[in-house]
């Protein structure tokens, strides 16, 4: 792997480069998912690949290749030149990138258990009884559960010095119920929806979720949501658990603090944001109750990491302080433009893509309630939990979200279930509505953030809490 | 022996894998398997993008990329594992994965058999010119738009793609099925202070996308939108274009269109072929072969396309299959069977929406009051069995009054049924345009809509 780095990096400065770096990714992946207690996909990916960036004339190139050779790497080197100055002749101003001190480290995820020295037939054994506990439930359709795994050991390597070895190990588990009756179809999932919870762990992870044991419940809530009432059409309180929080916060501050799309790279396609910079520390984004730090430093996140794919190390840093809007996901080339140096934010999907501005672990900082005293506290609104639907627009404001399952609350007392349950709002003033915020504190992880051309999928997390917001409108999408 | 450097030695111009290298590396690996039966497949792509934002390149990037993924079979076990490298070493290690994960899988009663060998139709989707396009000649060409746009005092930003890709599969029942084609995509947005206006084309030669003529439409459209007005949420007759269209589309394909979401009663079909689900009139097909599509003459099994009719004159007719779900249906595959290990089932790729008269000047002319869509965006299912999905439109909403375009709108957030919209459709037009999507390859060939009674649910700031 140095060898092929240095083949590269020499060829990128001998062709012109004033800057290059060269990422060298081997990973591995594993697919368990087991339908109805039969193994529905067992499948095994191995990567390996290399990609160079090159900056000449103050313009990027980029070229990557899966043959990891030395010829390769002089080839991609010298075409990631050639088309650096292919992009010099359309460049207004020259790219200028915020210093680094160039590192010599090597980072690991920590783990207790290695994922993928876990028998294979441990993990179908799993699943097979977690489907199994679910199938028992009259009604159910399909009795879905998934294991996912990923091992990814990356060389960065820059011009300026860096040589930067990581192994991020990432897991993944979790179950799905479909439930029909008649014209309706409910599902409910475990621990959360898109195939579970995801983290930077080992079968640590697995183990503590507990699979089998939450089958039961999970099956039955699926088949009662069928005969459940529609979530009524109205503006009401509205308490948010966890899992839907951690995407309200993903769509609603990790990607509009993404200043990589603040300056309008992402315009044609991920989009723009609200919060431009002359919102910078003078926005109530939201109410004093609201406190969002992105930090890549958190356990078990899925933007914990030692250092970005620009080698700039992992940082904790504050985007909402006290409802203030306060601070921005950053890169070398971005930071500048702002009399800043780079946060460490810049990830790429694999060797094939270009690092871009990417959430790390974007977190509400937990409040002080419990999620029984909240209720208790709350006179009437709605309970939701559990993401099924999710939209919002370029610019991160007008959004509509659907849950799983929704719970009225009825004189502090949580009530009856609920179905299609709904909100919408527009993100400023729904954060400005939020006035408490639990304690019941997860780091979740979101696998499939897609943004980028060519499009990137990233994994990354929010740590998220209860949380309850006043005059939300609900039940849109089903009305008249 | 196929070796990594002949595969990276394609000539600008040419296929990243030609058929005798495919069939090579298919062979050793196929050959290397100890498992009663293999299946393999490859996958190589070249793809080159210019990004630019700003009115500046900003991205500029270049990949090859392979995957050979190798299915082991052992009586009615299965496993699956691929690799980027493709040295001997790797065939073998590949192979020998895949033989034990199938060893220590549970016994599948509901496996299907392997493809047998059949001849796919011909389907020509290489071009070479596209293949070839240098970085110099995108670079030039997305600056003209850029040029165009700043001496507009507009602001541009979009990608031009350009892609050469080779697909092939072989199973030791003595299926060998190779396909080359092109892919080519220019997507603009131009933003004026407070508008935007977007364009978006696929074709596999990238000479036949006009970059500066769309260019120059998004421009229209930036400078039309500008000082946006505001219409109250509530139902409105809409023109959709081909691009909003599509988004709506497509979805019918995720939602039931395709045989596992209907055997598993998840899909809007299930429980209703034979019956109206949408409006008379309403044609869906799937077709690789309609010359507008960008689709392939086989499936990841290896089995042949075939044309299926899923909806005709508004009934559902028919849904996609895969060799699992054609077994479980006791049918013939269709020939719709996505990439290893397929956890999606078997999918539409080339859906064909039928076509109509007017031109979308007509459509636009013969509406007293409603909305232009140029596009919808951040599309998502809100209820699956009532194929009720929520976006919001974006880069190019219009007021028409009395047959013309009033003016620019704020950006509307909708709620609607896809299977609803296709009822309430007044008119279809003429002209139907691909759209393929890049997270999945899939593609849906549809024209503009004229649609009644189409549910906006909320407004945005801009």
């Amino acid at each position: 792997m140095q060898e092929l780095a240095d083949r590269a990096l020499n060829a990128a400065q001998l062709e012109g480069a004033t800057y290059a770096d060269v990422r060298v990714v081997e990973s591995r992946s594993q697919l368990v998912e087991v339908k109805d207690r039969r193994a529905t996909a067992l499948m095994e990916d191995q990567g390996l690949g290399f990609g160079v960036r090159a900056l000449v004339d103050g313009a990027w190139g980029f070229a990557a290749s899966a043959h990891p050779d030395a010829a390769e790497a002089e080839r991609c080197a010298a075409l990631a030149c050639r088309i650096a100055r292919a992009s010099a002749r359309f460049r207004l101003q020259p790219i200028a990138l915020s210093p680094v001190a160039p590192a010599r480290a090597t980072y690991q995820t920590p783990i207790v258990r290695d994922p993928f020295e876990v028998p294979l037939a441990d993990k179908i054994d799993l699943l097979v009884r977690a489907t199994g506990a679910m199938q028992g439930e009259r009604g159910i359709a399909v009795a879905q559960g998934s294991l996912r795994f990923w091992d990814e050991r990356k060389l960065f390597a820059s011009s300026e010095g860096a040589r930067i070895e990581q192994r991020i190990v990432h897991s993944g588990a979790g179950l799905c119920a479909y439930a029909r009756g008649g014209d309706d179809l409910q599902w409910r999932s475990y621990p959360t929806s898109f195939g579970g919870q995801y983290e930077a762990a080992g079968w640590e992870l697995v183990e503590r979720l507990d699979l089998v044991a939450h089958a039961p419940e999970t099956a039955a809530t699926a088949v009662a949501l069928l005969s459940a009432p529609q979530c009524p059409a109205l503006a009401t309180t509205v308490i948010l658990d966890g899992a839907q929080m951690s995407l309200q916060i993903h769509e609603s501050c990790g990607h509009p603090t993404e200043l990589d799309r603040v300056l309008g790279h992402e315009a044609n396609y991920a989009g723009m944001s609200f919060l431009t910079t002359d919102q910078l520390h003078t926005l109530r984004y939201g109410s004093p109750v609201v406190n969002l730090v992105a930090d890549a430093t958190a356990p078990r996140g899925l933007g914990t990491f030692g250092f970005d794919d620009e080698g700039v190390p992992a940082q904790k840093v504050d985007l909402v302080r006290e409802g203030r809007f306060v601070g921005y996901l950053t890169s070398r080339e971005t930071a500048p433009l702002l009399g800043l140096a780079s946060n460490g934010t810049m990830r790429a999907e694999s060797w094939a893509h270009i690092p871009l501005i990417r959430m790390t672990n974007i977190n509400l900082e937990p409040g002080p309630w419990t999620l029984a005293a909240l209720i208790a506290d709350t006179d009437d609104g709605i309970l939701m939990a559990t993401n099924r639907s999710w939209s919002i627009d370029d610019r991160r404001y007008n959004f509509q979200f659907g849950t799983e399952a929704g719970w009225e609350i009825k004189r502090g007392k949580r009530g009856r279930l609920l179905k299609n349950c709904t909100y919408t709002g527009i993100t400023p003033q729904f954060w400005n509505q939020c006035d408490a915020v639990c304690d019941d504190w997860e780091i979740w992880g979101t696998p499939n953030c897609g943004k980028g051309q060519p499009s990137q999928s990233m994994r990354t997390a929010q740590g998220a809490a209860s949380a309850r917001f006043r005059g939300i409108q609900v039940g849109v999408g089903y009305g008249a | 022996m196929s070796t990594p450097a002949t595969a990276g030695a394609a000539a600008l111009g040419a296929a990243p894998l030609t058929r005798e290298d495919a069939r090579g590396l298919l062979s050793e690996a196929l050959a290397m398997s100890a498992a009663e039966h293999t299946a393999a497949v490859l996958e190589a792509r070249d793809q080159s993008l210019t990004r630019f934002a700003n009115n500046e390149i900003h991205q500029n990037v270049t990949s090859r990329r392979q995957t050979l993924t190798v299915q082991a079979i052992v009586g009615r076990r299965s496993g699956i594992a691929s690799t980027t490298r493709f040295d001997s070493s790797a065939l073998r290690q590949v192979a020998d994965r895949a033989l034990a994960l199938a060893r220590l899988s549970p016994e599948d009663d509901r496996m299907p058999t392997l493809a047998p060998p059949a001849e796919p139709k011909a389907l020509a989707g290489f071009v070479p010119a596209t293949a070839a396009c240098t970085p110099e000649e995108r670079a030039a060409a997305v600056g003209a738009v850029m040029q165009a746009a700043r001496a507009r005092d507009l602001t541009s930003a979009g990608a031009l793609t350009t892609a050469a890709s080779a697909l092939a599969v072989a199973n030791t029942l003595g299926v060998f099925a190779y396909h080359p084609d092109t892919y080519a995509n220019f997507t603009c947005t131009v933003r004026a202070q407070d508008a935007s206006g977007w364009v978006d084309r696929h074709r596999r030669d990238w000479r036949a996308l006009d970059v500066l003529g769309l260019g120059t439409t998004a421009i229209r459209k930036a400078e039309g939108s500008r000082a946006p007005g505001e219409v109250p949420p509530g139902r409105y007759t809409v023109v959709l274009e081909p691009a909003a269209v599509a988004e709506l589309v497509a979805f019918l394909a995720w939602l039931g269109l395709g045989a596992q979401s209907e055997q598993e009663g998840r899909s809007f079909l299930s429980g209703r072929m034979g019956e109206r689900i949408t409006g008379a009139g309403v044609t869906v097909v799937d077709d690789a072969f309609d010359p507008r599509s960008l689709g392939r003459p086989f499936d990841y099994e290896g089995t042949p396309r075939r044309r299926v009719s899923l909806i005709e004159d508004g009934v559902a007719r028919a849904v996609v299959h895969d060799r699992r779900t054609a077994r479980a249906a006791g049918v013939e595959s269709t020939g719709h069977a996505t990439a290893p290990p397929a956890v999606e089932g078997p999918l539409p790729y080339d859906l064909v929406l039928g076509t109509g008269t007017a031109s979308l000047e007509e459509l636009i002319a013969s509406t007293a009051r409603g909305i232009l869509v140029t596009r919808f965006w951040y599309n998502r299912v809100v209820d699956a069995r009532r194929t009720l999905i929520t976006g919001m439109t974006r880069d190019g909403t219009f007021l028409i009054e009395d047959g013309r375009i009033a003016g620019g709108l704020r950006n509307l957030r909708f709620n609607e049924s896809v299977l609803e919209v296709l009822s309430r459709t007044e008119a279809a037009g003429r002209d139907a345009e691909p759209t393929q999507f890049d997270y999945s390859g899939n593609c849906v060939v549809v024209p503009a809509l004229k649609v009644r009674e189409f549910q906006f649910t909320g407004v945005t700031r801009y």
